[in-house]
């Protein structure tokens, strides 16, 4: 501790001897106006084109505007609204409860999935492709597709399946508990294959002297997959997580498109609602109000997850 | 050095940023479109209109092209251009924020008084005097589209009032007289109960539930047994016994009688397939759902009946609705006479001229689009009637099969003032919650709904 404490102090003192006085001669003789010259259309077009946005959001949050009449400042009125819409808190409960199936149920499957691949000697190729096929239906199409699959009908095209085995007809998509977990099986089915693809490549960079030496122990490929290629893919693990955490915050399409946020608020999530208050309602102050609290709490779970991680994290 | 250099270059290129971005902002035109301009009407001038018929509609196409023409020669001054934007719940909004609309389109009058209030719609009376126009408007569609001073925004036309459509072939499987369908709601729920126990795979009765449908025909509903959902001036959400009674009906009909079949998520697209297809026997319509069950989905004209809303606690009303036309704020007052010219032209003109009436019904009838489905006319009842008088040799639409609907003296009652869109989208799920859960308490959810209302309209107001 002392050491550590001597060591904060002779830097501090080398920091504060070292620096030296500013002078503008010196700055210009050594390439101080061309370096800025330089860099400022790149940091003037980042600037407008990325931070322009998110500041312009900020700017209308504290709005009343519909973009045509003159905005009116209303403070903070729209978060206020924002906060005291009765749906906020089944729109933010039913998001983490598509976060919590997506991780429960969609996060295992690709890894399963890469590890099942690559344990493969043969066709491993055609596998590669099959897994992967559902990633390149572009996703109105194959959620268009699902839900004739869904049709709660004891004719539709699941029920009919299950039907053969003397289970359903469910109603799928219309009855609360049955909605938001037929979304998350779509979701998987969807997402699998891009994720899986990730794992395969981390998996190729696996030793493969560790699983010759386990074979040679006597390892089975259960105990293989748990000894060694889960802690070595702990890195892309960790990272694929707080993606897809991220990602299923932001979950849109799949309730847009399946549901429209029902049945009875059954699949809105925050990110439906941000839509319908912009582009339904026209109020683009509540929709920027409530993306920039999204955008704040995304942030805070980002640093959260880091530390919380960060034992495990293998850098 | 090295991070003062930094700084320094970082404070630099935000203040440059941020003066670029105030620039920038300062571009945004104005709202007046240069209103300081000298109205001439023979001054050369560009509009865009919407609503022009999709590639994939030949026929149609061509009809409005011949339209277009005729304009054109009538106007040399004007160079008219079509455009395939629509009407679309989804996006509307943002386009009309981003100023990519034409200059005229079609726009559902449920928006009539949040676009008044709000400043979205150029004010149309001085363009309207000069056309002659206001006279020839319907009162009764008037009323929407007026601010309190009574000056006039838009133009309504393609008026309805919401009813009853039935399967005519359906009722007969289930052994009803289809030339007297239900006039209340205690026989709608007999007839569906009739329905679903007689045709298999068919819903007796289906109820629009999402896409803000769902509280669209809720208020219909509500309209119908006398109640309201805010108050005339929109200053409250006042839902009360009556929408209780409607919410109550189709939770019976749906938990008791089963017969409602499966499906409840239907946005109005979706149940107009879902009706032309025969899975469903009576659902809440106006006419207009003539035309795309039978030219999109094939259905057979012989098969539909439209009648009057079905009531309740006696004789009480029905909901209007129909077409703004849209004109945009931004335009110049030239560009804003010139497209009020395009609407007299093609929307009014047929009314007072026999033939322009039959030319159109004519060129109608050859784009194979249908001639004579009833509904409000822009126009004064009298006119109207001498108008179908001239047609009525080129109508095909089977119009006794809606003389209930056209017959019908039920009082047209507007929609609810205050953010109409969002008061309907606040309903769906209070709609969709007495469907799919049997269990709901209904005088709860109608309590919910009436603080998520209130809260709307204060933010309106905000």
């Amino acid at each position: 501790m002392s050491t550590l404490q001597a060591s904060r102090t002779s830097r501090t003192v080398v920091a504060q001897r070292s620096r030296p006085r500013f002078s503008v001669s010196k700055w210009y003789r050594s390439g101080g106006l061309q370096a800025v010259l330089f860099a400022i259309p790149i940091v003037v077009i980042f600037l407008y084109f990325s931070w322009g946005p998110i500041l312009q959001g900020l700017v209308i949050s504290l709005q009343k505007t519909n973009l045509v009449a003159p905005a009116e400042w209303v403070g903070l009125g729209n978060f206020e609204y924002v906060l005291n819409d009765p749906g906020l808190v089944q729109a933010a409960l039913n998001t983490v409860y598509f976060a919590a199936l997506a991780l429960v149920i969609g996060f295992p499957i690709p890894i399963f999935l890469a590890v099942f691949i690559n344990e493969l000697r043969r066709y491993d190729g055609l596998y590669n492709a099959l897994a992967y096929l559902p990633a390149i239906v572009p996703p109105v199409a194959a959620i268009l597709l699902w839900k004739f699959f869904y049709d709660p009908s004891s004719s539709g095209m699941f029920n009919t399946a299950l039907g053969w085995i003397g289970l359903g007809p469910y109603p799928w998509l219309n009855a609360e508990a049955m909605a938001m977990p037929s979304i998350v099986l779509y979701a998987t089915w969807a997402g699998a294959g891009s994720t899986a693809i990730i794992y395969i490549a981390a998996l190729s960079t696996v030793k493969t002297e560790l699983y010759e030496a386990a074979e040679i122990d006597g390892a089975g490929i259960w105990r293989r997959v748990w000894h060694i290629t889960i802690p070595q893919l702990r890195g892309v693990i960790l990272v694929m997580m707080l993606l897809q955490l991220i990602g299923t915050f932001q979950i849109f399409t799949e309730p847009f498109l399946f549901t429209g946020g029902g049945p009875s608020n059954a699949t809105q999530t925050i990110l439906l609602k941000i839509y319908n208050y912009a582009f339904v309602n026209g109020d683009f102050g509540a929709a920027s109000a409530l993306s920039v609290l999204l955008a704040g709490f995304l942030g805070l779970l980002s640093v959260v997850y880091y530390f919380a991680t960060k034992r495990w994290s293998p850098s | 050095m090295k991070k003062l250099t930094l700084r320094h270059l970082l404070a630099a290129g935000t203040v440059g940023a941020l003066t670029t971005l105030t620039a920038c902002s300062g571009l945004t035109p104005s709202s007046d479109g240069g209103a300081a301009a000298e109205l001439d009407p023979d001054a050369e001038v560009s509009i865009t209109v919407g609503d022009y018929p999709t590639a994939d509609k030949p026929e149609e196409r061509a009809a409005f092209d011949a339209q277009l023409d005729a304009f054109r020669e009538a106007n040399p001054n004007i160079t008219i251009e079509p455009s395939t934007e629509v009407w679309d719940a989804q996006t509307f909004q943002a386009k009309l924020a981003g100023g990519t609309l034409p200059t005229v389109m079609g726009v559902s009058l449920t928006y009539s008084h949040e676009l008044i209030a709000d400043g979205q719609l150029p004010d149309m009376t001085p363009y309207l005097e000069e056309l002659g126009l206001i006279d020839d408007l319907n009162p009764l569609a008037l009323a929407n589209v007026q601010d309190e001073e009574g000056r006039i925004y838009t133009i309504p036309t393609g008026l309805f009032s919401v009813g009853l459509a039935y399967n005519r072939d359906i009722f007969e499987q289930a052994g009803l007289d289809p030339d007297s369908p239900p006039t209340t709601w205690e026989e709608v729920r007999e007839a569906a109960r009739t329905i679903s126990e007689e045709v298999p795979d068919v819903a007796g009765y289906a109820q629009m539930t999402t896409n803000n449908t769902g509280g669209w025909m809720l208020t219909t509903m509500t309209y119908s047994m006398g109640g309201r959902i805010q108050d005339d001036a929109g200053t409250e959400a006042v839902m009360g016994d009556e929408t209780t009674q409607a919410l109550q009906l189709l939770h019976d009909m749906r938990w008791e009688d089963d017969s409602m079949g499966d499906q409840f998520l239907y946005d109005q697209d979706a149940a107009r397939q879902a009706f032309a297809a025969d899975d469903i026997g009576i659902l809440l319509q106006a006419p207009d759902i003539y035309k795309p069950i039978v030219q999109d989905y094939e259905f057979d004209p012989a098969d539909l009946g439209v009648t009057e809303l079905p009531q309740a606690n006696g004789v009480n009303g029905t909901l209007t609705g129909g077409t703004l036309k849209l004109f945009d704020v931004q335009a110049t007052p030239n560009q804003l006479l010139a497209a009020a010219k395009w609407i007299q032209f093609y929307e009014f003109d047929k009314y007072y001229d026999e033939d322009i009436a039959i030319d159109r019904a004519e060129a109608d009838a050859a784009a194979g689009n249908p001639v004579g489905i009833p509904g409000l006319p822009p126009v004064s009842p009298e006119v109207d009637e001498q108008y179908i008088g001239w047609i009525d040799p080129l109508i095909d639409v089977p119009r006794d099969q809606f003389q209930g609907y056209i017959d019908s003296e039920l009082e047209l009652i507007g929609e609810p003032p205050t953010s109409t869109q969002e008061t309907y989208a606040a309903l769906d799920p209070v709609v969709q919650k007495i469907l799919t859960d049997e269990n709901a308490d209904i005088e709860q959810e109608i309590a919910d709904a009436n603080d998520v209302i209130d809260g709307i309209i204060a933010q309106a107001a905000r």
